[in-house]
Parts: C-alpha cells; structure tokens; sequence
C-alpha cells in the first residue's frame, strides 16, 4: 500500500484554510457519530421504547439501556466506536445516563456540524465547547441540592427514577429500596477503608465540585452480589441479609443435607477424592486381591478425611472447584451425607475471597490445617429450591460488620431477568453516585433545560466566535427535554418552549411530568437524579466532541 | 515512474536487471522520492502545534486509536516509498534521541524539500543546494546557541524553566486541558532521577475514571496485585524477596516420567511427599528472613496459606515487567533457587501496603531502596484518553530528563525559528552566487513551522507570520505565537520554552534527512521475492 492520501496535500500557503479532504474526513465522522445517537434516541425517558437486539448466535435480547444497546450493535465506522466507548465510559463512572450520555453527544455534534458549516474552524469550536462546558458544570452545582445519606427517601427517589425508564418499571417501588440498603450496607463496612484513600488522595487536586467528605467515602460495588434465579416474578426479588451461593448442594445420593442449623462453615481448597500426585502416576494392579485392596484403600482414605471434618466439629463444606481433578466423589459425598455434614461444590477461585468476606472464614488449604478457628458460624444454611433451580441461602452470619451484601432476582423469563439485573445495577450505581457526589438534580429535563436558559443568557454577555458557539450549545441540550416529550407522545414544541419560559421566570425546578403530560415542579414528583450523572455526562460527551472535532483524518495502519 | 521501458534513453537495459526490478533514474527518481517525503509532511503536519489536529489511526483489525504525537503515526503508518521511509527513520532518531518533536522535525524536513523542489525547477544543481543548506544550517545553529538561556546553576530559576518546557511539550497534547498539573507531575518525577536519563524508574499506571486532572505522582512503587487471602494488608519495614518459581510442585522435566505404584496408599504417600517438599520449598524461602515474598508465577493454595500462617505477605503472579522493576527499585534480586540464603540480596521498602486506586486494590511500596523510583497514576475518563496521556506524558519527561543533563533553554513558539530564519536570511544577503538562492530558500522553510501553527490553529498565517518577521528583523528577539490570542506576543513572559537539545537535534536531523533525500539521483528496487500470497508483506 503507498501512502494514503497523499494526493490531498495542499501547499503551505493556504494559509487558515483547511483542505477539502479534512473537511470531508470530519463530516464523515461526525454523521457516523449521530446515525449511533439515532439509533439509541428512542429508548431515552421513562416512556422511551426498547430494543430488541439479535446477537449473531440467533440469541435475543431486550433492552432499555443505552450501553447495553452500543456494546451489542458491533459499529464499524472509527468515529461511531467513540460513541459506544463514551456510553460504556459514562457507565464506568456513573452507572446511569448511558442513553442521555450519547443524545446529547449527538445533539452537540449537530451544532457543531452547522458552525462547521457557517465556516467557524473546529479548533475555535472546540475552545468554545469548553468553556461552555465549564459554566454549564458550574450552573447545575448551583441548581443541586445537598442531600444527606441518611436520607433514605431521597435514595430511594433518586433510584425510582432511574428505574422508571427502565423495562421494570412497575417494579420500581420495590427495587429502589432493595438497591439503597445493599449501597448502604456496604458502605458502612468501608468505612475502615477510607483512611487509606485519604491517604492516597493527598496528591490529588480535587476535581471541581467534589467536597473533601465524597472523594474519601466509596463504594465498590464488587461487594454487591447479584443472584439471578429463573422463576416466580420480580416480586419476589429480595435482599438477603447473608450469603446467596448459586451453587446447589452436591448430590450424595438420596440422603443429602440440605439444612443446617447452627453451621460452621468451612471453606477448603483440596478435594475429597482419591489422591492424585502431580508426577504423572499409575496404580498397577496385579490380580483380583490388589484390587479389593485397593479399593478399600480408597474407602479408608476419603472416611479419614471426612473424619477429620466431622472431629473439626464442621459441618457445612464448600469445597473450590479444581481442575485437576473432581472435588468430590460419590464415595466422599456419600461419607459427608452420612456425618450430616452439608456439601457445596464448584466455588469458583475468585468467589473465595468474596465468601471470605461475607462470613469472616479463612480458607482452609490442606487436610492437616483444618482447625476450627478457620470456620465461620452461621445461624442457618439451607437449600432453597426456585422451582427448577436450587441454590444455598446463609443467615444469620455472626461476622460483623458485614462487608457484603447478596441481592436475589428472580423473574418470569430469562430476558426479563438479564433486564431486572442491568436496571439494578444502573440503580445501584445511582445511589453510589449519590455516596461520591451528595448532591440532587431535579429529573425531568429540568437540568438541562436550566443549562440551556442560562448559558445562552451567559452567552449574551461575550463576543465573538465564542458568544456564537456558546448559542449553539446551549440551544444543542434541548433535546434532551424535546426528545423526552417526543417519546412520551407529547408534543415536543409546545412542552419544550414551555419549559424555557418557566425557567426563564426562574422556576429552575420545571420539567416535564410525563404522567400528566405536562410541565410541571418536577421536584414536588420526586424526580430526581444524581448531580454526578448529569455533570459526568454533560462532560463526556462534549469531551468526545472536542476529541471528534480535533481528527482531521483516518490513516489505515498495519 | 514505470519499469523502464526497453530501450529507454534513461534506464539501463532491462536485460541487465531481473525481471520485475525496476529503476528510476535522474529526474524521474527526484521526483518519485519528493512526493512521497512531502506526503508524509502533509500528513503529520496538521498535527503540530498547540492546537493541532489529531488522526484516527485504524488498524486492519478494528481497533482505533486516537493520537497527536507523530512518532506514533508515522511508526504506525504503511510505506512503500524509500524517501518517506528516510523521514520515518529520521523522525524515529528523534524519538529515541530527545523523545519529543518528532512531528516538527518531519515537517522541517518537508519543508526543505519543497523548498529544493523549487529549485531544482530552477536548473540549480542539488549539490549546489545541499552547500548552500549547509552553509545555513551553521548560521542557524549558531543563532540557536546564541539564544540559549543557562539557569542549571540556579535550582529554583532552572525548575520553572523545566516547568515551562513541560507546559510548552504537553499544550500541544490531550493533556494540555491539565498541563499545569502535569507539568508538576513531570517535573518532580524527573528532578527525582536526579540526573539521569534512564526513565525505568517512572512507572505509569493508568486506571479509567475520574478525570485526568485526578491523576498524581505517587512516591514508590505501585503493583497492580492483590494480597493473598487472610494477610496483614500492611507491612513497616519490609523485607522482600523477589522469586520467579514454580509454587506447584518441582516437576521432573523428564517427558514421560511416571510412577508405578501398587496400592492407592502409596499414592496417597506421595501426594503428602509433594506436599511436605512443597513446605520444605516454603521453609527455605523462609530461611532468607524476607517479610514480603513477589513471585512472578502463581501461589498456589496451600503455599499461601502456609505463608499466611508465618505472619509473611505472599503476591503471586506480578507480570515479568512488574518483578523487574521491583526488583530495580528495591534493590533486590530475583532468584529461582533458595539454596543459598546468605547470598541473596534481599529488597527493602518501609512500608509495603494495600491501597485503592479508583475501585482496584493494589500493592504500594514506599520507601523503596532506589528513592529515584515513582509512579505516575493517570486517571481518565476512557482506555484511548489514558493511552494518549501516557504518550504525552512519556513524552514531556524524555525531554525534561535530557534537559536536565543538558540545561540550555531555548524559546519555543516559533520564536527559535524565526530567529534562526532571520541569521540565515543574513548570511544570504553576504553569500555571492548561485547558493544564495538556497540559504534564503532555507531561512523560508524555517519560517514555514510558525506558519503551520498558526494555521492549524485557525489563524491567518501569512498575516502572523509576516508581523513576527517585522518584530525579528526590528530586534525583538522575544517575539513569538500567542496561539490563545492569535496574535505576536513575548513568549517568554508566556513561558513558552524549549529544551535547546531538542531544537539543536531537530535543525541538524531534518537538515540531514533533507539532504539525503536531495542527493539521490536513481532509484533501484530489487525484485520482489516470489511468493504465493498474493498480498505479500511490505
């Protein structure tokens, strides 16, 4: 391949011009960009539509959440994969917005496309974004209002709204509060932890609008176990106070434990099976006597082992899987079954410092350490049977405090459940927002439409290519409040010019009240959202715009 | 540009040449090698300058990657034109020389082409040129050295300067929204190694979220591991040990090595063989009093626990690049064989401790043996950003730790060039004959660079770059690009500075690649070797 473009060159002397072929090149990204924002536009809102998405194994899906939509829509085009790395990026730090994030990308771009239009060169543009971005950031920390963690209810609201757009919708009442006590429940166990972040923070400036108290309190969301089970509604989706193991007890024949009250537990990394070396090896068997014999060896081996467990006073195990060899066999189940000892097989390697966690045990490497200091007490274990499924359920753990929470979903097929799991997970990512940020926006496109008022009255005040950029940006966050109306089967002109005149007044809390299908207090309907959804979208996506706004050309590499 | 045609007055005789190999000769070869240098000139040349452009480089797998810097383009980018290759090679000489302008040199380079192009049409012999360049390059070298500002002796005066060539290096980058954090960042990275240019040192660890101006200079060493399960998550004065062994069992490397047993017992016997050699490996690790054992390879369970059990931190699978450079900083060795405790240097670190970054876990080190050691930990908002970032800022330190050892200032901005245009354009005025036309064609392709930036950055060029010319030949030898207000202003009141090892490097690099490509006169390609793929690899 020679070189690419090289035709398209222009002689130093063009002076502030830009060549054709840049101008094409930027075009060309920025139309792939906005074909992606179209294509999620509809899904924005709580009455925003679904899609379904078809995977190349002929597998279906059905979704609401932007990210999910991106990740599986597998773009081609260089520019439009920005768009679907903004969405997944916009879900690494708030969870939430991931639609919201790429409609107003697109609708930035749009603006941007007609100033490029109008001849303004993107560099100016870019400038000019930036600067809007930074008095916009600087609107919405002024219309927030501090909340306070202790504040279920306006967890809770914040959740609702999250889950209000989502395909679980009817069941944002019960979900809400499930996802606040899990965040809070965690969060508290954290605590011990902040020191060393605080410790680790001290290097760092501050990022703009973040108090001292939200940059040292986190939550990690690893701590957060989500079981989902086929079977029975959304309904009965609970929060467990405990462990959920998805894994169903190991069958031992018919007489298997699947309850124990009063357990201890003990987590172990060997197996309860023959002994295998590591040195390739292989029993010679000479005549019918050797084998009897050895077949007694085998009994008399795995009986001391579980005789160790039982004298160890354990009597629920769950044992790591190997991939060497089986964990269990018929005759250790058959051994552990008989001493009414509970057996869980198949623990993956990473779950064991989860389990570790939750139950305060240590894992337990080899036969000869197995001591009782390194169990966990635990008021009741028990196999719980979800029509077809089972799993373990631990109560009552003695450990505190707790670390971990496990989250239990259940639902009538296995697209709605995939969807209830996603919809949690972005309304536990709104309340850990709220723990880093604690602050409230008013939902509704109430924060967007106060951007837009404001910023263009802000714009009014400069001069310059940078006034004129200033407009377009402002007037580009419109479609947020246009498209929600458009979705609701409003009509979008009247509710949006509606809107910019209440705000206008200064009545910064107007949006639209999709069940009446008018504008109204949005705060008085208990619409809210993070402020960290909001300004992290409002950041990255005019971050991806300036980025698109800088490339001026594609070179294919090797 | 074809094959030589049989019987062709220019060519040699195809007969002489294999089949398929070609030549081009006299004008035909000058031509061929001109545009295929000025089209990579075209190409990176957007990219200069505080407000340049930026490319999207896709590779034939999909992936995409966002960048300024023109060593990464033009290290990425395919060829097939042996005087673009020169250009590559020479800005790939700059990388490794001062690890920044790569981009300007290239685009100098270019412009002196272009500028011998003209002359070529004019009937000027290339030897004719190349003196005249020569001639241009010492006067403009020695412009250069007389500009230079020395303020290695004064710590203070000469830590601003290291800052402002920092600002100066990354406001052409993606970092330039965060510069001044970063130029901190750099500085104090650097002023660590306390003189030397061996950045193995730094380490950069890069974590998406937060945004870029999150990111901070972390004394020590950072590994991204985990603990093992159930031990202390802070140890003071720490005792490591650096291992690269197997933690499973010591396998026979013999293939086909298997035992022979009669009776499930003796298998069993052998499993608590393996296993008390297991314990015996720990033992003897344990005899080198170490507190803190890092092996390359996995940990497996049993070893773990048996380490946990001694009160001693256990990190299983550090990366190859990991152990290495702990054991750098530390000052320890890496060993496989634990025969020999006393002979064993063990690595020290004050405090060795588990730490956050964002929501991962990690393994600090502070107080390491090698104090120049520290790690920069960039957060971002997405993987392209940080990837970008991490060159920028790779970038900024090669040049400031070269700046160290050399600490000579120049002004950026285009201010070196135009003064370095206006030497030149004096020489010309002295220079009787026919090399004249090449010095002032020189001292043109010096001034081209401010022309560039300017119009990347949506300025009229020619009415910027004509103003400072005036403010040069008038004796303003401060005068310069205010790219934010697009206009001349003093830029070293703006602090716009540069390494003078960078500029000195780049004048006598684009001179020379300019050169080489101006003398070439015959293009031969050898035969493409046969091959059944019909896309053979270029």
């Amino acid at each position: 391949m020679s070189i690419s473009g090289g035709s398209g060159g222009v002689g130093t002397g063009s002076g502030s011009r830009m060549s054709q072929k840049s101008k094409d090149v930027r075009r060309n990204n920025i139309t792939a960009a906005k074909a992606v924002a179209d294509a999620v536009r509809t899904s924005l809102g709580p009455r925003g539509m679904d899609k379904m998405v078809q995977t190349a194994d002929g597998g279906v899906l059905i979704t609401n959440d932007g990210a999910t939509i991106l990740e599986k829509m597998q773009v081609e085009h260089p520019a439009a994969k920005m768009l679907v790395q903004l969405s997944r990026s916009q879900d690494v730090v708030a969870g939430d917005g991931t639609t919201s994030v790429v409609v107003i990308c697109g609708a930035l771009l749009s603006a941007a496309l007609d100033l490029l239009g109008s001849g303004i060169h993107p560099s100016a543009i870019s400038d000019a974004f930036q600067v809007a971005l930074d008095k916009s950031l600087q609107i919405v920390k002024e219309m927030a209002v501090p909340v306070n963690l202790e504040d279920k209810e306006a967890l809770k609201q914040a959740a609702t709204t999250s889950l209000n757009s989502k395909v679980v919708r009817q069941y944002a009442n019960l979900l809400a509060p499930i996802a606040v006590d899990a965040v809070l429940a965690v969060k508290g166990a954290q605590a011990k932890h902040s020191a060393v972040v605080l410790e680790n923070g001290n290097g760092a400036v501050p990022m703009k609008g973040v108090t001292s108290e939200s940059t040292t309190s986190f939550v990690d969301l690893k701590n957060i176990r989500t079981v989902k089970k086929l079977g029975g509604t959304l309904d009965d989706t609970e929060m467990v106070d405990g462990l959920l193991l998805s894994q169903p007890v190991a069958k031992g024949g018919s007489n298997s434990v699947t309850k124990v009250t009063n357990a201890k537990v003990a987590l172990i990394q060997f197996c309860l099976s023959p002994p295998k070396t590591d040195v390739e090896n292989s029993v010679v068997v000479q005549d019918y006597t050797a084998m009897d014999r050895i077949l007694r060896e085998e009994r008399t081996y795995i009986l001391g082992l579980c005789k160790k467990i039982k004298a160890a006073g354990c009597n629920v195990v769950l044992l790591q899987k190997s991939i060497l060899r089986d964990a269990t066999t018929e005759l250790s189940l058959h051994f552990l079954a008989k001493m009414k000892i509970m057996a869980v097989n198949d623990i993956e390697r990473d779950e064991v410092e989860f389990i570790s966690k939750s139950l305060g045990l240590t894992p337990i490497a080899g036969i000869e350490s197995f001591t009782a200091d390194k169990m966990a007490k635990v008021e009741l274990v028990e196999e719980v049977s979800l029509g077809t499924d089972k799993m373990i359920k631990m109560t009552g753990v003695t450990k505190t405090p707790k670390e971990t929470v496990s989250i239990l979903v259940r639902g009538s097929n296995q697209l709605l459940l995939d969807e209830a799991e996603r919809s949690l997970h972005d309304a536990l990512c709104v309340v850990r927002s709220l723990v880093h940020k604690q602050y409230l926006l008013p939902g509704g496109g109430a924060p967007e439409t106060e951007v837009s008022v404001l910023l263009s009255r802000a714009a009014k005040e400069k001069s310059g290519m940078e006034a004129y950029c200033m407009e377009a940006y402002a007037e580009a966050l419109n479609v947020v409040p246009f498209t929600l109306a458009e979705n609701a089967g409003l009509s979008p002109v009247e509710i949006v010019t509606e809107l910019r005149r209440r705000h206008a007044a200064g009545e910064s809390g107007a949006g639209i009240n999709v069940p009446k299908g008018a504008v109204t207090n949005i705060s008085e309907e208990n619409v809210v959202m993070p402020l960290l959804v909001f300004s992290s979208a409002l950041s990255l996506a005019t971050e991806c715009v300036r980025q698109l706004l800088k490339i001026d050309d594609i070179v294919m590499v090797r | 540009m074809m094959a030589p045609q049989g019987g062709s007055r220019f060519g040699v005789d195809p007969s002489v040449l294999k089949e398929n190999a070609s030549e081009q000769k006299g004008e035909n070869a000058r031509i061929s090698s001109f545009v295929g240098a000025l089209a990579i000139t075209d190409l990176v040349k957007t990219t200069l300058g505080p407000k340049g452009m930026d490319k999207i480089l896709q590779s034939a797998g999909g992936d995409v990657q966002v960048t300024n810097d023109g060593a990464t383009i033009l290290s990425n980018i395919s060829i097939d034109n042996a005087a673009a290759k020169v250009l590559v090679e020479v800005s790939k000489v700059q990388d490794d020389e001062v690890g920044d302008g790569t981009t300007s040199v290239c685009v100098l380079a270019g412009e002196l082409l272009r500028e011998a192009e003209k002359l070529l049409e004019c009937k000027i012999h290339p030897q004719t040129i190349i003196a005249g360049y020569r001639m241009a390059t010492d006067a403009a070298a020695k412009a250069l050295e007389e500009s230079t500002v020395d303020n290695g002796a004064d710590p203070e005066k000469f830590r601003t300067d290291l800052l402002n060539i920092a600002r100066t290096t990354l406001s052409s980058k993606v970092l330039s929204q965060a510069r001044d954090h970063f130029a901190t960042i750099a500085v104090d990275a650097v002023l660590r190694l306390r003189g030397s240019t061996t950045l193995d040192h730094i380490q950069i660890i890069k974590k998406s979220g937060e945004s870029l101006a999150d990111s901070w200079l972390e004394p020590g060493f950072i590994l991204e591991k985990k603990l093992g399960v159930g031990q202390p998550t802070r140890v003071e004065n720490a005792k490591i040990l650096i291992a690269n062994t197997a933690m499973d069992t010591d396998k026979v490397k013999i293939y086909g090595s298997r035992i022979r047993v009669d009776s499930l017992k003796r298998v069993a016997e052998i499993e608590d063989a393996e296993r008390d050699k297991m314990i015996a490996k720990c033992d003897r690790i344990l005899a080198h009093g170490c507190n803190v054992f890092v092996n390359r390879q996995l940990i497996y369970n049993r070893p773990e626990q048996y380490f946990t059990s001694k009160g001693i931190v256990a990190i299983e699978h550090a990366d190859f690049d990991g152990v290495e450079r702990l054991a750098l900083v530390t000052g320890g060795e890496i060993v496989s064989t634990f025969e020999d405790p006393e002979s064993v240097q063990l690595g020290h670190a004050d405090v060795v401790e588990e730490a956050m970054i964002g929501e991962d876990t990690v393994i600090r080190f502070v107080g390491c043996t090698a104090n120049e050691a520290c790690t920069v930990v960039l957060r971002g908002a997405n993987m392209q950003l940080l990837d970008e970032a991490e060159r920028s800022l790779h970038d900024a330190l090669c040049v400031l730790s070269q700046t160290v050892g050399e600490t000579r200032t120049v002004l950026g901005g285009g201010c070196a060039e135009t003064l370095m245009a206006h030497a030149v354009d004096e020489v010309a005025k002295k220079t009787p004959g026919k090399k004249a036309l090449a010095v002032e064609a020189f001292a043109r392709a010096l001034r081209a660079l401010p022309e560039i930036i300017a119009s990347n950055a949506g300025y009229d060029s020619h009415e910027i770059v004509a103003q400072l010319r005036a403010a040069h030949a008038e004796g303003n030898k401060t005068a310069g690009l205010d790219m934010n207000r697009g206009c001349v202003g003093d830029v070293r009141k703006l602090g716009i500075t540069e390494s003078f090892k960078l500029k000195r490097q780049m004048l006598s690099s684009a001179v020379e690649g300019a050169e080489m490509i101006i003398r070439v006169d015959d293009i031969l390609k050898a035969a493409p070797r046969e091959r059944d793929n019909p896309h053979p690899h270029m």
